[in-house]
């Protein structure tokens, strides 16, 4: 298990790092397909197999399909410059890190891992033998469709909505006179 | 699943989303600064399923749900921008595009 994690993880973290420092567009996109291949493992490695499968379909699947099409429309082979490495830029850069440690560090707030393997920290009512004697997925639905059915409904709200936009947007109008 | 990977999970997710960070900042594709916008979510969505997972409750896997269908949406607008941006006939610099007008 530790061992899949490492390799997973590894995958992950240099297809992030192949998204941001590729030079050619394409290579960019296909390390982010990579990236959520590796994030869809680690999906599966936390017991949720749902979004893992989502995370291929609809990640890797329908949107990176787009991203590449779009890729291929617009600028195939185009080599970008870098933006070059002033003091903002780098000051920039450092205040993204900072900000990364700082939210990691509030979230952690109150969850503690002792080294003989103790979670401490607010625990909840869905415990995964218990999901997995429930079924997992069936357990998600539940929840979905329940609990949690206004943020539902609000999501396809958003799709339609995006669904309009986008096609308003790209619409090909005449050239104006 | 051991609780002794918990801190791997999380790390692994603080390093994506700072790559993803960074990308945004240094790079002046608007297509690879989308990317990178994608990295940070999927970064945030595995943070949200390992705190699910480790602390037993759904919340974390539904939120994960409801931010994949928002980068698809955010995802199909943008590109729709880019392609309205790149037909009228500018190049694709973030630099050059700091002025929304022509």
């Amino acid at each position: 298990m530790t061992a899949l994690f490492g390799v997973a993880a590894g995958i992950a973290f240099l297809g992030a790092l192949g998204v941001v420092l590729a030079r050619r567009t394409l290579y960019s996109a296909l390390s982010l397909i990579v990236n959520m291949m590796a994030l869809a493992v680690l999906f599966l490695l936390l017991d949720a197999q749902f979004l893992a499968a989502v995370q291929v379909i609809v990640y890797a699947g329908a949107v990176m399909v787009l991203f590449v099409f779009i890729i291929a429309l617009l600028s195939p082979g185009a080599q970008e410059r870098l933006r070059p490495l002033e003091l903002r830029v780098v000051v920039g850069a450092a205040a993204a890190v900072l900000f990364t440690v700082v939210v990691v560090r509030l979230t952690l707030n109150g969850i503690t891992v002792t080294a003989s393997g103790h979670f401490h920290g607010v625990i909840g009512p869905f415990a995964p033998a218990l999901v997995d004697r429930h079924g997992q997925v069936q357990t998600l639905g539940e929840q979905l469709f329940t609990t949690y059915l206004l943020p539902f409904e609000i999501t396809s709200l958003l799709l339609l909505v995006a669904a309009v936009g986008a096609v308003h947007l790209a619409r090909s109008r005449r050239p104006e006179p | 699943m051991s609780v002794h990977l918990f801190p791997g999970f999380i790390g692994l997710s603080a390093a994506m989303f700072a790559v993803g960070a960074v990308g945004v900042l240094l790079r002046r594709n608007p297509l690879v600064v989308f990317m990178a916008i994608e990295l940070m979510l999927n970064a945030a969505n595995l943070a949200l399923v390992t705190y699910g997972r480790f602390t037993h409750t759904m919340d974390g896997q539904v939120f994960a749900i409801v931010v994949i269908t928002v980068a698809a949406s955010e995802v199909v607008v943008g590109l729709a921008l880019i392609t309205g941006v790149f037909r009228r006939g500018r190049r694709l610099d973030l630099d050059d595009l700091s002025e929304l007008r022509r």
